[in-house]
């Protein structure tokens, strides 16, 4: 996790050299060139640094250029090369490429110049890759097209006017602040004097810190709070017009709730449930009214992540559709429609690629070499450091073992009580108070010891091949969610793992590299992968189809 | 006009300490100052000029001169040129001695950035101020990335790989495991360096020199008093300062400016690269001293990493024993600088005084190099030529 600042830090400014800061502002880099000896200088001055002429002419630059060298900076809190770009108006100049994929840089690449704003927003000259440039860009179409969906329109519902939440754990809180954030008053409803004061304490704590980042003033904060009531009766979601149910995933419980928000909502209200993976019609089933239950799909901690996976049950209307659409808007965050399916969009995919990376420790790979090939991939996070931040490793555990299918590193994990960050040491270890993982020879001996048990003769594995296992499985899943009509097009699984997932805007999304790939290739990979190890990378039939023709997930991506 | 045997350096020390706690900087000075006088049998009182850079505390060197106790002082010299300060130093010590603007004359270097916490900054010199600064904002600070670069398209245009750089750092370890006092004793293999973890591509940890408090002084004078000295006399035979910079945007990362001093230093000395015995190269990363001994002319442009393979930096061994304390990469960088240890080495090879395990058996023509700044962007080289007499 990076702990520096995202940002950096403002350049000084010297005198005559406003005209580049004012072209900069705009995305533009300018030189200087001398009207006696006709040669071009970066950086600015007013004088020829070739001929000595006291004066020179501003020239605008294409702001495309090559790599003449370059390094990758691995402390970085971002991709990024510290490079010596050459313009190809000639002259080069240090620089940084960011935002890229600055793994896959040469000597010669071409770039382009982009900006990032320094501490004080100033905007500081860099370069990025035309590739990054296009992913950016499609992210963007991508985020849009969500908003297409099929007879709904956000903008058809009514304003929101009254939210009650139900339900005072981590994601009731987290919910709750976010739409208190959005500016609506919120009923919290829990069981019990204790919870319901629990929960307001994390609220107002959440609330707090958006003063301490400087997005709210303390006067808007105070009225947050005052927007906050709180009740242990469910007869108190009456009057809102928005109820989201955020109890324990139990499909028993969750039932039960709603068949009391059923007879105590308005009639006109959205029910809405927070489930990462239950089963929409059946919860709607509790209830006269299943046109009115959706599905909303929050993100821990869901204050703060951008994603809203909006589930659309068989028997979702279009008009509750719309009121969750409208909704996350009003949270500012992307909303994504997704039908009813075994962990929907991002975690189906996350799960394809988690149970082949528990494999590949099973069969020679540490996790340290899988988070290791994930992160330079791209992601900010692999599974095995997630897992340590999350501090799911002993909740895990218990529902896996519970499934009777318990994995078997992680039960030694939960065995000698390292259960994630929180306990000093889980995949990795930790310095006291310290948040860097540094793997660790206990778990190593562990892995040893699973795959002893599970008579298995670990093998030196090829970040290649890890790559492929982990990133092709989740295409793979992908094109199935596709077939499946749980994701209405492709690039809506994209923003997703955008969104949802920390996948970078410089590389697209699973969907647009699968693209960059070639299907084809992605076909060719994965039928070698289920000839090697079995059924379960066995093309998707839409995959084999697009792989056959020629064609993309994505055809009008670029 | 040549100065080929103008000045003689009598004296040297290296401070012992490679990080120096409970010691303030300036008594550090004062401490090498008085070790390299006593070395060469003279007082605070025979010194008639004064050279330092910028790590010196106060002003120039006027603080350090009060603070040492010089009160002879005739000419004083505060060239900062980062870690190749003292080199030219040297130089300037000959030229003064020559145009007889003193006859006895100290060089200080002394730094505490480990104790200080200060990284890899260089004391006294403010980064902030410079001029390009604004315009290359998204460029981190500190040398290792433009080093990195150097490598990165040295390997491009000529093939060089990181198992020739490699052998750089194994040469060093070779010799540093005789020195005593040296940061990194343990030898190290061409498999060590690449398992080292990925600093800069394509530069590993064991490819950085090490960082390091300490110091260390020479004593130069004019003949009459080298040959009033009861140590083995090692002549200036030739010296060469040379600039290199970004120049608006001509930036060539194939060369350094060492090619220009180091011609001078070899025209003064009337000697060729075929007639060194020994060299201190410059050693911040590996890549420095595959630069250097192209640009010196040990081999041509291109072949450095061939060059310096298969052990043939190591004394006995190679063709070029270089670096036989263990040099920046294993011994001592105080104050990241390595210019001063660059020059003290040589002296003592050329003394005949280097560890027996290293010294070499020819030992009347010894070179010394050094580059300070970044070869990616700005820096000076200097270059020294010496002879035992």
């Amino acid at each position: 996790m990076a702990t520096v600042p995202n940002r950096l830090p403002n350049p000084d400014r010297f005198p005559d050299a406003e005209p580049y800061w004012a072209a900069l502002a705009e995305g533009r880099l300018m030189l200087k060139r001398c009207p006696s000896c006709g040669q071009a200088h970066y950086y600015p001055r007013p004088h020829c640094p070739f001929c000595g002429a006291a004066k020179t002419d501003w020239e605008a630059s294409s702001g495309r250029g090559s790599i003449y060298s370059y390094t990758i900076n691995r402390g970085a809190p971002r991709p990024m090369a510290v490079a010596i770009v050459e313009l190809a108006e000639g002259p080069r100049l240090s620089t940084a490429i960011l935002d890229a994929d600055v793994h896959a840089l040469a000597i010669g690449s071409p770039v382009v110049l982009t900006t990032f704003p320094g501490e004080g927003g100033q905007p500081i000259p860099a370069f990025t890759t035309p590739e990054a440039e296009a992913a950016r860009a499609y992210g963007k179409r991508a985020r849009a097209l969500t908003h297409d969906v099929r007879g709904v329109t956000a903008a058809d519902a009514a304003p929101l006017q009254r939210a009650a939440v139900v339900g005072g754990g981590n994601m009731g809180c987290g919910i709750a602040t976010a739409l208190l954030a959005a500016g609506l008053p919120v009923v919290l409803i829990d069981q019990g004097d204790a919870a319901v004061a629990a929960a307001v304490q994390t609220i107002g704590r959440n609330l707090d810190a958006a003063v301490q980042r400087g997005k709210a003033t303390a006067d808007e904060v105070a009225a947050r709070k005052a927007a906050l009531t709180t009740s242990l009766r469910l007869e108190d979601v009456a009057g809102c017009d928005l109820v989201i149910e955020a109890v324990f995933e139990q499909m028993a419980l969750k039932r039960e709730v709603f068949a009391a928000l059923d007879r105590h909502a308005d009639p006109q209200a959205v029910l809405g449930t927070n489930t990462s993976g239950l089963d929409i019609d059946q919860i709607a089933d509790a209830t006269a009214r299943p046109a009115a239950v959706v599905g909303l799909h929050f993100f821990s901690p869901a204050h703060v992540m951008p994603l809203l996976e909006i589930v659309r049950g068989p028997r979702t209307g279009a008009r509750a559709l719309a009121q969750a659409m409208q909704l996350g808007q009003r949270l500012g965050k992307t909303g994504v429609v997704v039908g009813v399916g075994k962990g929907f969009v991002g975690n189906r995919l996350m799960r394809a690629r988690d149970e082949e990376a528990h494999r590949l420790l099973l069969e020679g790979a540490l996790p340290q070499q899988v988070d290791g090939v994930l992160t330079e991939f791209g992601l900010p996070m692999g599974p095995y450091q997630i897992a340590d931040m999350a501090g799911g490793i002993e909740l895990v555990h218990r529902v896996l073992t519970e499934q009777g299918r318990p994995e078997p590193v992680l039960s030694r994990l939960v065995a000698a009580g390292r259960l994630g960050q929180k306990t000093g040491k889980g995949y990795y270890r930790y310095e006291p108070g310290k948040r860097r993982a540094i793997p660790d020879p206990e778990v190593a001996a562990m892995v040893a010891d699973a795959s002893a048990e599970a008579g298995i003769t670990r093998r030196r594995i090829t970040d290649d091949e890890l790559r492929d296992r982990l990133i092709l499985p989740m295409v793979n899943e992908g094109a199935k969610l596709l077939e499946e009509g749980v994701a209405a097009r492709a690039s809506d699984i994209d923003v997703v793992w955008q969104r949802g997932y920390g996948w970078p805007a410089w590389k697209g999304g699973p969907m647009y590299t699968a693209d960059r790939i070639g299907l084809a290739a992605v076909h060719t990979r994965l039928l070698a992968l289920q000839a090697q190890h079995g059924e379960r990378f066995r093309p998707a039939a839409l995959l084999a189809k697009l792989a056959a023709a020629g064609g993309r997930f994505i055809p009008d991506a670029d | 006009m040549h100065l080929n045997g103008k000045a003689y350096i009598v004296g040297i020390h290296e401070h012992p300490t490679r990080r120096a706690d409970g010691v303030t900087t300036a008594q550090l000075h004062a401490d090498v100052a008085l070790g390299a006088l006593a070395d060469a049998g003279l007082t605070l009182d025979d010194v008639d000029g004064f050279f330092c850079a910028a790590d010196a505390p106060g002003i120039g060197g006027m603080t350090m001169a009060e603070y040492i106790g010089l009160r002879n002082l005739r000419h004083i010299d505060s060239t900062e040129t980062g870690g190749s300060s003292y080199l030219l130093h040297v130089n300037h010590a000959m030229q003064a001695i020559a145009a007889g603007h003193c006859n006895v004359a100290l060089i200080t270097l002394a730094d505490r950035p480990l104790a200080a916490g200060a990284g890899t900054a260089l004391a006294g010199i403010d980064m902030r101020n410079m001029p390009d600064r604004p315009f290359l904002a998204a460029v981190p600070p500190g040398p290792l990335f433009g080093y990195a670069m150097v490598a990165k398209r040295h390997m491009h245009e000529f093939g060089t790989t990181s198992e020739q750089l490699a052998w750089v750092k194994v040469a060093a370890s070779h010799h540093a495991q005789h020195n005593p006092n040296a940061l990194l004793r343990k030898v190290v293999t061409v498999a060590d360096v690449l398992a080292s973890p990925m600093v800069a591509d394509p530069l590993h940890r064991l490819d950085c020199c090490v960082m390091t408090d300490g110091g260390g002084a020479i004593v130069v004078a004019r003949p009459e008093i080298a040959r009033s000295l009861k140590r083995p006399r090692v002549k200036v035979l030739g010296g060469g300062e040379a600039l290199k910079h970004p120049d608006g945007g001509r930036i060539d990362l194939t060369y350094s400016a060492g090619v220009r001093s180091g011609a001078k230093a070899f025209e003064e000395a009337g000697v060729t690269p075929a007639d060194i015995r020994y060299a201190s190269l410059y050693d911040s990363f590996t890549i420095t001293v595959v630069m250097q001994v192209e640009d010196l002319g040990f081999c041509k442009k291109g072949e450095g990493g061939r060059f310096v393979a298969d052990g043939n930096l190591i004394s006995g061994v190679g063709k070029l024993p270089f670096n036989t304390d263990g040099g920046g990469l294993c011994n001592n960088h105080p104050g990241n600088k390595g210019g001063m240890t660059k020059v003290l080495e040589a002296v003592r090879q050329c003394r005949g005084e280097a560890h027996p395990a290293v010294q070499v058996k020819n030992h009347d023509i010894v070179l010394a190099h050094g580059t300070g700044g970044s070869l990616a962007g700005y820096h000076v080289a200097g270059t020294l030529i010496l002879g035992a007499e």
